[in-house]
């Protein structure tokens, strides 16, 4: 069963985030500070480790308004579950509604052919695609700030900006071969 | 000048015995002192061990020989504790090299070859001389030339060194050995030490091995000395070239000349600033970003002829004394921290120097930095200071490094935004113009991506920064734009060749994305005052591009912008906006006089004098004539929707009395005039004289902006209060 | 004191860091206070050893004075070197248990009866450990000190545990240890690492174990999660399920520390894509090692945090629950995968 995006009604005032992370340290991490952070809203974060998500909690879950794939571009499982997990997303989601974390892509030890993967695939679903430093705290805090920004435009907290709007001016472009490696 | 002796252990003994000699001691204690002293040097470990490693015969075992060890341990202690002083690092190295005891004891030696001042260039001649033999084993080989390239700067002068260039140059066909052969013939390359066959030898290689970035580095040195003799063509930004030399001895190194110079230095005014070096730190797991220091070791005037270290310079009349003669350290990076090393960097526009430093600082922050192994260490003080250094060279330079603006294009891409942001966006405002067809990809859109996502504040910041970058740029034109010609193709060694189109279709195009981005991020941000005052800080700049820097484009922000501007809370905005305009419209006038006066002179278009006008009749129609909202004033809306409002008279909004920005100083106004009225009526100020008063009052308020608007665009009508727009075109 | 003894003292202090030279020679008390005072502990060794060499000189020590010192600084710090660890099997009577200095006796006695030259020096550890130092020799030269075996066993248990035996006295060691401790035989339970009373521990179950049972605790108790309303988990059945599992296999708490676990593959190779392996009659050799400086640990948080899929597989968990870390395994029959209970 896929997640949909307009199946429940959205609530005053309130935004929901889902973080999508195989593993889950950094999720929890994530997840603190982006509550930490915000007053104004009401929001609220959910965590899973990949989707679909359970069928036992889709009763009490809220309308999703913005889902968060993180990757670690250190491992490849991440990679992986995160192609898979896309499959049980609503297209209905992508149109602003889905944004990528990629941590790491600053190591020295990451390949490049990963990095260029996430990219093709956020280029190729029209999605933005944020870097983040996940070791600092200030890293942390600064993807949380940056998710919230986008959340609250997603959930239509912004007056006059639509998260299709938003996601046309951010999305991720193709990445070329000139990108990265070739000096020259 | 740094004292040697105090390196030594027993030059110490015998200074201190100086010293008591002249507290005023007889004579007989003066010999016991002396015969002590002799005793003590002959008992002294430290010495034994050196007169054993010179005297040891060849063939020693050394495998559970405890004698070898013992003096080892004396001479790994002194090494690393206070370096090795230069009669010591010869009598070592020609122990380890001559293979006098084996392979395992010749690469240990050189581990800890740490000198504590200078080395010697005859030890380091004779090592080169028993590399020649060729009986060492390859590791032993390496080892050896890393250790040369890592004390290069302590070599007391390199004049023989460079007169068996050629000896050295011949190992560049072993394979292990030629990516150091390479970095140490690049140190020690003169005109005079490039031939022909050399060059083909490198050809050769090259063909052999592929593009090595080394080859190409050496080759890229060659080229700059003696063009006519190598023909290749290289990429402008070349990739990272040597490789990492120094790991085995950094720590030792830089923890033995801290302490050094802490000593030495501590009564001498440095002009040549050190930079503090961090202790120790394991390379592997950490980047590592440090100026460092420019060794200082030689003496000076042993000769007068040799050529004079740039790190031994001290004052500026130094410089002007040995201008011809500077020779340029071996870490090219020392000469980031020095302002004397930049002055002739500035003055000599020395190619090899900048295509050095180029090579160096490109490697550090390319491999230590953006690519550091382990981006763990929350501590980022190291990675400040050495991209401060770097904003604050550049700044001198009034240019930026290739380099750099390499470094940053790759590191937009994975930015998260907060990282070091001032350092980046400091850096970034340095970049030399970007051509206009890269400018999207390169610039753009990872700024966008960052912009949108960001704060408040970093939005602020990006177009500050983006300002500063146009404000460069123009600057940049202005200093190297010929006067009779606009043709600027520049031929300093900045790479960029740049026609005055080329500059102008980046300027249009930076210009055009501020517009775009600061629309919608003052849509998004509520049109915050904080975001409106930096914005308007842009467009000061570029409304002035004409007459401040000569460079003839006028460009009007967009409606996006301009509205938000005319509609602020806040007098500030409106007022800055009149100065805005008030200096578009100099500008315009100033270029229509120069279009007809010259006929070669650049076109404004039609477009551009329509978007101003319009501009300034919806300020003039909105601000004096009460009539915003209404037909053909810019803004307009359907008489249904306003009516829905419920706002009576909704013309007068945003008149100079009721706009919000306005309406404190109206009220004060009307107190001033009727400080005996109850009820406040504000439409009273519109009657008679009492509107000019106001607008009178307002230019005594301190809106300059205001008043030059009103004084160059508006034509008073006095028989009513209408006021018409003066157009310009 | 002769030359060999000079020479096994040297030795003996350049293998105790400086850091520690002070208690282990405190402990070891051969020397007079006067004499130990005069040590000057921040010397450098070599200067150090001389000075210490002339000390026991003038006290004229013996070899055997002069091992202890080496025992001594080895019961201290046992994570020294690799532990095999052994396992006596078949006890001959239930009753009769062995006391330590039947045992000692009884074991120098085996020992020296099987090959003569040797030294052999025991001691009783507070912890009820004996531990034994062999110096091996054989019929023409004197015990080797410089190379001595160490051999520790809990009476009371049937673990004994072996470091620095070469394969040349192993079978006389075994057949010594058998002979003294009324047990038929001894076999190897291929499980060594460098900390001895991990080895301890694993194999007497001296850490904490968690037992499956059919209520788990709830996650809370154990793993705090964020208790901000505003967090919710959409797998913290899935998360709480893992974390059971992970201590059930691997124990909770901290876990005993293994350094290595090595997996010998005497299997066919099973791979439809790959011809030239696949139809091959002798198997495919090949070793996979796990290595990490607390194995077993980061086994677990593979587990725990998902990396590693659940349930564990049995090649893992037998670790904890057989006591070993080195498996052969193979195929049982031609064609039918063995179940992975792996088999020597």
């Amino acid at each position: 069963m896929s997640l949909k995006p307009y199946s429940k009604l959205p609530e005053l005032n309130t935004a929901n985030v889902l973080l999508v992370e195989n593993e889950e340290e950094f999720q929890k991490r994530l997840s603190e500070a982006i509550v930490r952070q915000e007053n104004s809203v009401n929001v609220t974060v959910r965590l899973a480790r990949c989707l679909p998500l359970p069928v036992e909690n889709a009763e009490g879950r809220p309308r999703i308004d913005l889902v968060v794939f993180i990757v670690h571009l250190r491992s490849e499982q991440s990679l992986l579950s995160t192609e898979a997990s896309l499959k049980h997303l609503d297209s209905g989601y992508f149109l602003g509604k889905v944004c990528f974390l990629v941590t790491g892509a600053r190591s020295g030890t990451v390949s490049y052919e990963r990095l260029a993967s996430i990219k093709r695939t956020a280029a190729s679903l029209n999605c933005p695609l944020l870097m983040t430093e996940d070791k600092t705290t200030e890293g942390v805090h600064t993807a949380a700030q940056r998710v919230l920004n986008i959340l609250k435009v997603s959930a239509g907290l912004v007056p006059m900006a639509s998260g299709l709007y938003l996601s046309t001016l951010i999305r991720c472009s193709m990445p070329t071969d000139s990108d990265w490696q070739n000096q020259d | 000048m740094p004292r040697k002796s105090n390196l030594s252990r027993l030059d110490m003994n015998s200074s201190s015995e100086n010293d008591s000699s002249n507290s005023g001691r007889s004579d007989r204690s003066l010999r016991v002192a002396e015969n002590n002293r002799k005793k003590s040097e002959a008992e002294d470990p430290f010495v034994l061990a050196l007169k054993y490693f010179s005297q040891v015969e060849e063939g020693t075992p050394w495998k559970g020989n405890d004698v070898v060890e013992r003096h080892m341990a004396v001479v790994e202690r002194v090494a690393l504790s206070q370096g090795l002083p230069p009669e010591a690092i010869s009598v070592l190295l020609d122990f380890a090299m001559s293979l006098r005891m084996g392979a395992a004891l010749c690469v240990r030696v050189l581990k800890i070859l740490v000198p504590a001042s200078v080395v010697p260039q005859e030890a380091v001649i004779k090592g080169v001389s028993w590399l020649c033999v060729g009986k060492l084993p390859m590791n032993a080989q390496t080892m050896f030339i890393r250790w040369v390239l890592t004390v290069f700067d302590l070599i007391d002068s390199k004049d023989h060194l460079r007169a068996i260039y050629g000896f050295i140059f011949s190992f560049v066909t072993e394979d292990n050995l030629c990516p150091y052969i390479c970095h140490l013939l690049y140190l020690l390359t003169r005109k005079e030490s490039i031939r022909h066959y050399r060059v083909r030898k490198l050809l050769d290689l090259q063909s052999k091995m592929g593009r090595q970035p080394f080859l190409m580095h050496l080759l890229a040195l060659y080229k700059v000395f003696c063009p006519e003799l190598v023909t290749l063509s290289f990429p402008s930004k070349m990739k990272s070239g040597f490789r990492n030399h120094n790991s085995t001895w950094k720590v030792a190194l830089s923890a033995v000349q801290k302490k050094n110079k802490a000593e030495v230095f501590s009564d001498i005014q440095l002009t040549v600033s050190v930079k503090k070096q961090p202790t120790s730190k394991k390379r592997k797991f950490k980047g590592h970003l440090m100026v460092p220091a420019m060794s200082s070791v030689p003496r000076i005037g042993t000769s007068n002829n040799k050529a004079f270290p740039l790190e031994q310079l001290r004052t500026f009349s130094q410089l002007l004394e040995n201008l011809h003669r500077i020779e340029l350290p071996a870490q090219m990076g020392s000469m980031l921290g020095s302002p004397l090393a930049l002055h002739y960097m500035d003055c000599v526009r020395d190619d090899s120097a900048f295509l050095r430093l180029n090579f160096w600082l490109g490697h550090s922050l390319h491999e230590e930095f953006l690519f550091c192994r382990d981006s763990d260490s929350e501590d980022m003080t190291e990675a400040v200071r050495f991209l401060n250094t770097l904003i604050s060279t550049q700044c001198f330079l009034q240019e930026g490094f290739s380099s750099t603006e390499v470094f940053l294009y790759k590191f937009l891409r994975v930015w998260d935004g907060a990282l070091l942001r001032p350092q980046i966006l400091g850096l970034l405002s340095d970049i030399p113009v970007v051509p206009s067809s890269r400018i999207k990809d390169l610039l753009f859109e990872p700024l966008m991506q960052l912009f949108f996502t960001s704060s408040l504040y970093f939005k602020c910041s990006v177009i500050e920064c983006l300002n500063s970058m146009l404000l460069k740029w123009l600057t940049w034109h202005s200093v190297y734009a010929l006067e009779d010609e606009l043709d600027i193709s520049v031929t300093s060694h900045t790479p960029l060749n740049m026609t005055l189109s080329g500059l102008m279709d980046s300027v249009v195009q930076l210009v055009q994305f501020v517009g775009r981005i600061a629309t919608v991020g003052l849509q998004l941000e509520g049109y915050h005052p904080l975001l409106l005052s930096f914005t308007l800080d842009f467009y000061e700049t570029v409304c002035d591009m004409y007459i401040k820097y000569n460079l003839p484009l006028v460009l009007m922000p967009p409606a996006g912008v301009f509205y938000p501007f005319l509609l602020a809370t806040d007098p500030i905005t409106v007022d800055r906006l009149c100065h805005i305009m008030y200096r578009y419209r100099t500008n315009l006038i100033s270029a229509k006089d120069q279009d007809q006066q010259t006929e070669k002179a650049f076109h404004i278009s039609r477009k551009t004098y329509r978007e101003f006008n319009q501009y300034v009749v919806s300020i003039v129609s909105c601000l004096w004539n009460s009539r915003v909202f209404l037909a053909g004033m810019g803004i307009e809306l359907s008489d249904e929707v306003l009516a829905q409002s419920k706002v009576p008279e909704y013309w007068t909004t945003f008149s100079l009395i009721h706009h919000p920005a306005f309406m404190g100083y109206a009220v004060d106004f009307h107190q001033k005039c009727w400080p005996e009225r109850k009820k406040l009526d504000l439409n009273s100020i519109r009657t008679g004289k009492r509107w000019d008063w106001y607008v009178e009052f307002l230019f005594s308020e301190g809106f300059q902006g205001l008043k030059e608007f009103v004084e160059s665009s508006l034509n008073r009508r006095a028989s009513d209060r209408e006021a018409g727009a003066t157009a310009v075109g | 004191m002769d030359d060999s003894v000079k020479q096994l003292l040297r030795q003996i202090i350049r293998k105790i860091p400086s850091s520690k030279l002070e208690s282990t020679l405190t402990k070891w008390d051969h020397l007079s206070k006067r004499q130990f005072r005069s040590l000057d502990f921040t010397q450098p060794k070599w200067l150090f050893c001389e000075n210490l060499l002339s000390l026991c000189e003038e006290n004229d020590l013996t070899v055997k004075q002069v091992t202890e010192l080496d025992m001594l600084y080895h019961i201290e710090h046992p994570n020294q070197g690799t532990w095999y660890a052994c396992q006596l099997v078949d006890a001959e009577e239930e009753t009769l248990s062995s006391e330590l200095v039947h045992f000692r006796e009884s074991f120098k006695k085996h020992l020296k009866y099987l090959i003569s030259h040797i030294a052999v020096k025991t001691k009783k550890n507070d912890d009820g450990s004996i531990w034994i130092r062999i110096a091996w020799g054989d019929n023409f030269t004197r015990p080797n000190h410089l190379k001595p075996s160490y051999v520790v066993h809990h009476l009371q248990t049937p673990y004994v545990f072996v470091s620095g035996l070469t394969a040349k006295y192993k079978t006389l060691l075994h057949q010594a240890l058998v002979l003294s401790t009324r047990y038929r035989s001894i076999t190897d339970v291929h499980l060594s690492g460098r900390c001895l009373s991990a080895l301890r521990d694993l194999l007497m179950r001296q850490y904490k174990q968690v037992f499956p049972t059919k209520y788990p605790r709830p996650l809370q108790e154990r793993n705090p999660l964020p208790s901000t309303p505003n967090i919710e988990n959409e797998h913290m059945k899935h998360t709480e399920n893992r974390l059971q599992m992970a201590a059930e296999v691997f124990g909770d708490g901290a876990l005993p520390k293994l350094e290595t676990a090595v997996y010998k593959l005497e299997t066919k190779y099973r791979d439809n894509g790959n011809e030239m392996l696949s139809g091959r009659e002798e198997p495919f050799r090949g070793e996979v090692r796990f290595t990490s400086s607390n194995l077993l640990e980061s086994l677990k948080s593979c587990v725990s945090s998902g990396i590693a899929c659940a349930p564990v597989t049995p090649l893992l968990s037998s670790i904890t629950q057989k006591g070993r870390n080195y498996f052969v395994i193979t195929d049982k029959g031609p064609g039918i995968s063995r179940p992975p209970g792996p088999k020597i």
